[in-house]
């Protein structure tokens, strides 16, 4: 039994965004007037994404034992996992506003007309990307490995913690072609209204198309032969 | 086999059908070669049959079934199968511990091809024909093997499928699940479903089916009446043994 069951949702983002708000707020020279209301729609996105990935990635091992023993669309293991965290992060993000009406500066409240858009973009990269590492691994075991690697990593290569304009020239440009920065950036812009990168909105649009694509194809191509290889 | 005058009333087909497993990626076993676990497998089986499949361990019998249910890809090889194919090829495949037995219904339910809507209409009939009324909204892992088994063929039979595929569960029942899938059996013979399962009690055997296959080698060894492949299969069965 879980007694707190529900309430994990909220727990562990507030808890999360108080211990990095903390720390990073003497680490950053982010110019802001609340480093809190910075860093949490960024890690709202990031904790989704990247809890996302790295369960679906050794998802098809996970469930061998169904897929050996039954025959049903192989995605619905995948796209559930992508809906049960979509759930979670809308409502940490609701939980977010409500804070922010409450205890922080105003909300813009006619910039949230995007976030149905922002969400449909932030799903299909992460649907994609998970199609990818999960079938990849089923062959490939090292996947798993490297996308626990590999996680971190991106982590810091996407402007959550900091903002852009704070790196040097050849770290920024290199920051603009991964294609979570624009979906941080937006929903930042949604929440305190920093700007957002024009490059980086139309590099991450067509990152995410080919990812989702690539992914798609990987996972319609590999799936039939799933039970070879489990 | 084309233009079969009874082609409609062929529920399932395998024109020379082969599986091949090939080596496992990255594995340090040397000299693994591609294993051929279905070699040419050509048969016909007809809409209300009910089919016996016996043969000694790893001479693809679990391979068919999965190829003809779907889940594993034939490699060469031509596969028809008209209808909807419900699989029961082990217990509690898709059972989920700490779901409650109705939930785990649903699910199954909706895993074996039925809609939500269809589950949860024969939700009660799936119940009451599986006998445990008072356990179904505990969790899963609280069942015993017996009422587990149960609840999957209680669910597995009602996702109402044109072919049923059984492996290997008549071994695990007590003699009263035995009087039930007899009752099942009969049932399914009024309502022409295609029935297949792969068994090792061959006593039971005529019971439930009138043709065997035997499979030996991922080949189809012998095909007709249950208790003549019977009575050879044991006959072959006793000359191994004695040989060893």
């Amino acid at each position: 039994m879980a007694i707190f069951g529900f309430a994990w949702i909220f727990i562990n983002p507030i808890i999360q965004m108080l211990v990095m708000g903390f720390i990073f707020q003497f680490f950053v020279p982010v110019k802001t007037a609340n480093y809190f209301e910075f860093l949490f729609p960024g890690l709202l996105v990031w904790n989704f994404f990247s809890y996302t990935v790295l369960k679906n990635t050794p998802i098809f091992i996970g469930e061998r034992a169904l897929l050996k023993k039954a025959n049903f669309p192989k995605e619905t293991l995948v796209l559930s996992v992508v809906i049960v965290n979509l759930l979670n992060f809308l409502l940490a993000l609701i939980v977010f506003v409500t804070f922010e009406w409450l205890v922080l500066s105003e909300v813009h409240w006619w910039r949230w007309w995007l976030l149905p858009g922002i969400m449909v973009w932030l799903t299909v990269l992460t649907t994609g990307l998970s199609l990818l590492f999960s079938s990849l691994n089923v062959k490939w075991r090292d996947v798993n490995y490297g996308v626990q690697a590999l996680m971190p990593l991106w982590f810091y290569a996407t402007p959550i913690v900091y903002s852009i304009d704070l790196l040097p020239k050849w770290a920024a440009n290199f920051v603009y072609f991964n294609p979570m920065t624009a979906i941080v950036e937006i929903l930042r812009w949604v929440v305190i209204g920093t700007p957002v990168g024009w490059v980086s909105i139309w590099v991450s649009l067509l990152s995410t198309l080919i990812i989702f694509v690539l992914g798609w194809i990987v996972f319609k191509n590999n799936s039939s032969y799933f039970d070879d290889w489990l | 086999m084309t233009g079969s005058k009874k082609n409609n009333e062929v529920h399932i087909q395998l024109a020379e059908v082969f599986k091949r497993y090939s080596p496992v990626v990255g594995s340090h076993l040397r000299n693994q070669k591609t294993r051929t676990v279905l070699s040419g497998v050509t048969l016909e089986i007809n809409k209300g049959e009910r089919v016996g499949l016996i043969g000694s361990n790893g001479a693809g019998k679990t391979t068919l079934l999965k190829v003809i249910a779907g889940i594993s890809k034939i490699s060469t090889g031509k596969l028809v199968v008209n209808g909807r194919v419900n699989s029961l090829m082990e217990l509690g495949a898709g059972f989920y511990p700490d779901l409650t037995g109705r939930e785990n219904i649903l699910l199954n339910g909706m895993l074996a091809g039925a809609s939500r809507k269809e589950v949860r209409r024969s939700m009660n009939d799936i119940i009451k024909y599986s006998g445990i009324e008072k356990f179904i909204d505990y969790p899963f892992y609280t069942y015993s093997a017996g009422m587990k088994l149960r609840l999957a063929f209680s669910v597995a039979t009602h996702a109402s499928p044109d072919i049923l595929l059984f492996d290997e569960i008549v071994a695990m029942g007590d003699e009263k699940f035995i009087k039930t899938f007899k009752n099942y059996f009969n049932r399914v013979l009024k309502e022409k479903k295609t029935v297949i399962f792969a068994t090792h009690v061959l006593t039971v055997l005529p019971l439930y089916c009138e043709r065997v296959i035997w499979m030996d080698g991922g080949k189809v060894r012998m095909d007709g009446k249950a208790s003549e492949v019977i009575a050879k299969y044991q006959k072959e069965m006793a000359k191994e043994i004695d040989r060893d």
